[in-house]
């Protein structure tokens, strides 16, 4: 899981005993991690949307049938 | 029996035109109907559907998941039971006495098979337990427990389903529970009753409908407390078989205890609020997320620029390291030059021009060496950050030889020395070297200083310059 990832490297990057190839592979990891995170969290930051089952499947049927 | 004793409950030869009769029907159903009576007296537990009433009798059936029995009661022996009013109504799970019956028909009416309830009392929590018991039994041995626990559950799902009731508590504090999460995404609201005898059939089918969506991610089953009896749906065999088989996991918060119901132990995770069901279907505290990676974010660029910066400037020291040893060793030699420049003026010359040649060798030496150690410091740090540092002690190491070395030479120079191949020092009283026939005139008097001692000594006058 990509959080937990994210945890590793960072304690991994402040324990200082990474080499300099290391770091710069586990930052650049690290960002990417980041990123895929803040567009999952912008996914669901949007505020609660609420919907009715039964209401979504009208809309499924009326859209299969454009006609009726 | 003129026509031969019609034979019930043995063994049929086989089916063909050559078996016994034909019977009067009406003498057959009569047999059938005493067959039936013959039959054991016991007590059945079930939900009532069906409730309807004649002029004398009562009936309705009795039925679970498994199968149903239609069944009759007089209703003189059903005021005798003491039912609460009102108590024998569709979805009543009832516990009845009595035995199969046959209703041959006659005239007008029609013929038909019914369980003739004798005595019929309300299922008590006792008569719900042992039936869930044996249930839960039933399908805990076909491992429907463990396939939803064996889902894997999102932590940060975009849409949940949640089947609940319209109106409730359940409803208001699912929603307080996913704001607490600091959780925006989409819930679909998939409304069932939760209590009659309709609710196990509408929870299954809107489980199902919900899971039919492929945007939903996991779903949410939660209704408020009560009794066993009012949770009794969430127990019904067909509804957790259904959930049991969902890819979709399922998070049950039924009644105010966990494994209560059965659709606890078939869920992936059981809950005893609504508010813990939210926390279990978003298990990531948004909140706490967004700060956290605010924190990774700082950290990264902290650690990033600063791996750069910290190992340029690292090999910046260990650049000017060798080429400041190496001032050291030039400014000490060149002190041993001026040394042996002073020497070779009082006549030796030639010493000290060896002293050159081997200070000019040693400086070269000590240039290369400079070079050299800035080449291996370099391919060092590249290589390994731990081997940096071995190499610096090493190379301090070798700084600290050679300058041993070099006092070794210096020593060589001391003046003590000089005095033990012969020299004399002419000191004032002070110990002031005298240096120039001047500062003798001046001093008047001076001190010998010999390898072995000291002898005071007078200034006479000059001496004339021999020719």
């Amino acid at each position: 899981m990509a959080v937990e990832r994210l945890e590793e490297i960072i304690d991994r990057l402040d324990s200082g005993q990474a080499g300099l190839r290391e770091t710069l592979d586990l930052c650049g990891e690290g960002r990417e991690l980041v990123n895929y995170c803040a567009a999952e969290l912008d996914a669901v930051g949007e505020g609660l949307k609420e919907l009715k089952l039964d209401e979504l499947a009208a809309r499924l049927d009326s859209s299969a049938e454009p006609s009726a | 029996m003129e026509q031969g004793e019609i034979e019930l409950g043995a063994v049929i030869p086989q089916a063909g035109p050559n078996l016994p009769g034909p019977f009067p029907v009406g003498r057959y159903a009569r047999r059938l109907q005493e067959e039936m009576r013959k039959r054991a007296r016991v007590q059945l537990i079930g939900e009532v559907t069906g409730v309807g009433r004649s002029k004398v009798q009562a009936y309705f059936e009795l039925r679970d998941s498994q199968g149903a029995v239609p069944c009759a009661i007089w209703l003189n022996d059903l005021e005798k039971a003491g039912l609460p009013e009102g108590a024998l109504r569709d979805g009543a799970e009832l516990v009845i006495s009595g035995g199969p019956d046959y209703y041959p028909g006659g005239g007008q009416a029609s013929p038909g098979f019914s369980f003739r309830a004798t005595h019929v009392r309300l299922a008590g929590e006792g008569d719900l337990l042992a039936r869930l018991e044996a249930l839960r039994k039933q399908l805990r041995a076909e491992g429907l427990f463990e396939l939803q626990k064996q889902l894997a559950r999102p932590q940060l799902p975009r849409a949940i389903g949640v089947v609940t009731a319209e109106s409730g508590a359940a409803r208001r504090d699912l929603l307080a529970g996913l704001a607490r999460r600091g959780w925006g995404g989409t819930v679909v609201w998939a409304f069932a009753p939760v209590q009659d005898r309709h609710a196990a059939p509408a929870i299954t089918a809107a489980i199902q409908g919900l899971a039919a969506r492929p945007e939903i991610e996991a779903i949410v089953v939660t209704r408020g407390g009560g009794s066993l009896a009012d949770l009794w749906a969430f127990c019904d065999e067909t509804l957790c078989r259904t959930v049991a088989m969902l890819r979709v996991p399922v998070v049950s918060a039924i009644g105010h205890e966990r494994d209560t119901t059965l659709i606890d132990d078939v869920a992936a995770v059981a809950c005893s609020t609504p508010t813990h069901a939210a926390e279990a279907a978003v298990p990531l505290d948004c909140g706490a997320a967004r700060r956290d990676l605010e924190r990774a974010t700082a950290s990264l660029r902290r650690v990033g620029e600063g791996a750069i910066g910290a190992r340029a400037r690292h090999l910046a020291a260990l650049a000017r390291g060798p080429a400041r040893a190496l001032q050291r060793e030039r400014g000490a030699l060149n002190q041993k030059i001026r040394e042996i420049r002073a020497s070779s003026e009082r006549g030796l010359g030639e010493r000290a021009g060896f002293q050159r040649r081997i200070a000019t060798v040693v400086l070269a030496r000590a240039r290369r060496r400079g070079v050299e150690r800035t080449a291996v410091a370099r391919a060092a740090e590249l290589q390994r950050g731990a081997a940096i540092e071995l190499s610096a002690t090493r190379a301090l190491a070798r700084r600290r030889e050679a300058l041993r070395k070099a006092a070794v030479t210096l020593r060589a120079h001391d003046p003590e020395r000089t005095l033990e191949r012969g020299y004399a020092l002419a000191e004032t009283a002070a110990g002031a070297p005298v240096t120039t026939a001047d500062a003798a005139r001046a001093a008047a008097a001076v001190r010998l200083r010999f390898a072995d001692g000291r002898v005071q000594a007078r200034i006479e006058g000059d001496v004339e310059r021999e020719t």
